[in-house]
């Protein structure tokens, strides 16, 4: 083992503390019970904000397909993590699932290495198809069905990219 | 009850997500902060961040150009940072151990794993307020302390000697 090093270890002045105050810590429930009802206000802008996110990820994908150059991978794996992390919120939970996957493969396939098209447009379309229909329910067993097949397809993609 | 003053203060949400910003911009004014910057690249950050040095960042890992990775490094090391100590609370779709592990090592203090809930935005500013962590410096590492106990008596290797800043955001 090398030899140990010193490590400078301090505790710097709590501002944060000094500034907000607080009695005895702890979530402030009034607070959180504020916010809750403005994400309730906002939820009438959930169906423009996800419709606008999906606009989006079409958008990359046809970038992709005209250039599949790293510049437009990067752009489709952020459109596809966005909407892997909003989709929820907008009660499209099935859609986050969907992206998951995208951004799973776009991320796990190593920068250089081939990213089906088609695979890539299995994505997009079952996201399309899914917010098309306002399917917001995660039993439905079509979308599962969809979705498992999704996730097999990129988990064989996934396990070759690793292989070479 | 805990009445925190959140009016006093200065909140940084950075996130190329027009969708992502609006969301957490409205729990944040709900809670009654006031002082909210917004910020669309990490590069528009960095220019928000000299000039109104705020209490704390709200980041998004993934974006354009620069990285939140990228950011919070500049924040910790950069000779022209306003406040190397500033809490960073990190929003962020990855959530394997692989990505927290960079995450922290690049100085990040604290996760909010997407989606984004009122709940886990409360508990991760009351975190920040209430529980700081002490601050480590070694020859490749500046930022909070990983370790949340215990950080005082450690004598093990200094690992991150072997895995500098640097990489973390690569």
């Amino acid at each position: 083992m090398k030899r140990q090093q010193p490590i400078e270890l301090f505790m710097p002045p709590n501002m944060l503390k000094a500034k907000v105050g607080g009695g005895l810590g702890g979530i402030d429930l009034a607070a959180m019970k504020r916010a809750e009802s403005a994400m309730e206000t906002l939820k009438s802008e959930f169906g423009d904000w996800i419709a606008e996110d999906v606009a989006a990820l079409i958008a990359a994908r046809a970038r992709y397909a005209k250039t599949p150059d790293a510049g437009a991978r990067d752009a489709l794996l952020r459109a596809a993590h966005d909407i892997k992390g909003q989709a929820p919120t907008f009660n499209y939970p099935l859609i986050a699932r969907v992206a998951a996957s995208l951004s799973r493969m776009i991320g796990e396939i190593p920068p250089g290495g081939a990213i089906p098209l088609s695979l890539v447009d299995a994505h997009v379309t079952a996201i399309q198809v899914i917010h098309k229909n306002r399917m917001q329910d995660t039993n439905d067993k079509t979308a599962q069905a969809l979705c498992a097949e999704l996730d097999a397809r990129v988990d064989e993609l996934v396990v070759v990219a690793a292989k070479t | 009850m805990s009445n925190y003053r959140f009016d006093r203060l200065k909140i940084l949400v950075v996130d190329d997500n027009v969708h992502m910003r609006k969301l957490v911009v409205t729990i944040l004014q709900a809670f009654g902060v006031i002082q909210i910057f917004e910020a669309d690249s990490g590069d528009r950050a960095w220019h928000i961040l000299r000039e109104a040095n705020p209490d704390v960042i709200m980041l998004d890992w993934v974006m354009e150009g620069m990285s939140g990775l990228d950011l919070v490094q500049m924040i910790r090391t950069d000779p022209q940072t306003p406040n190397p100590f500033v809490p960073v609370i990190m929003l962020t779709g990855h959530t394997s151990l692989d990505h927290v592990a960079r995450a922290r090592d690049a100085g990040v203090n604290e996760f909010i794993a997407k989606p984004v809930s009122v709940k886990t935005v409360m508990s991760r500013l009351v975190a920040v307020i209430e529980h700081p962590r002490p601050y480590v410096r070694t020859q490749g590492y500046f930022g909070p302390c990983r370790r949340r106990r215990g950080a005082e008596e450690y004598r093990g290797p200094e690992r991150r000697n072997e895995a500098p800043q640097q990489q973390a955001a690569e």
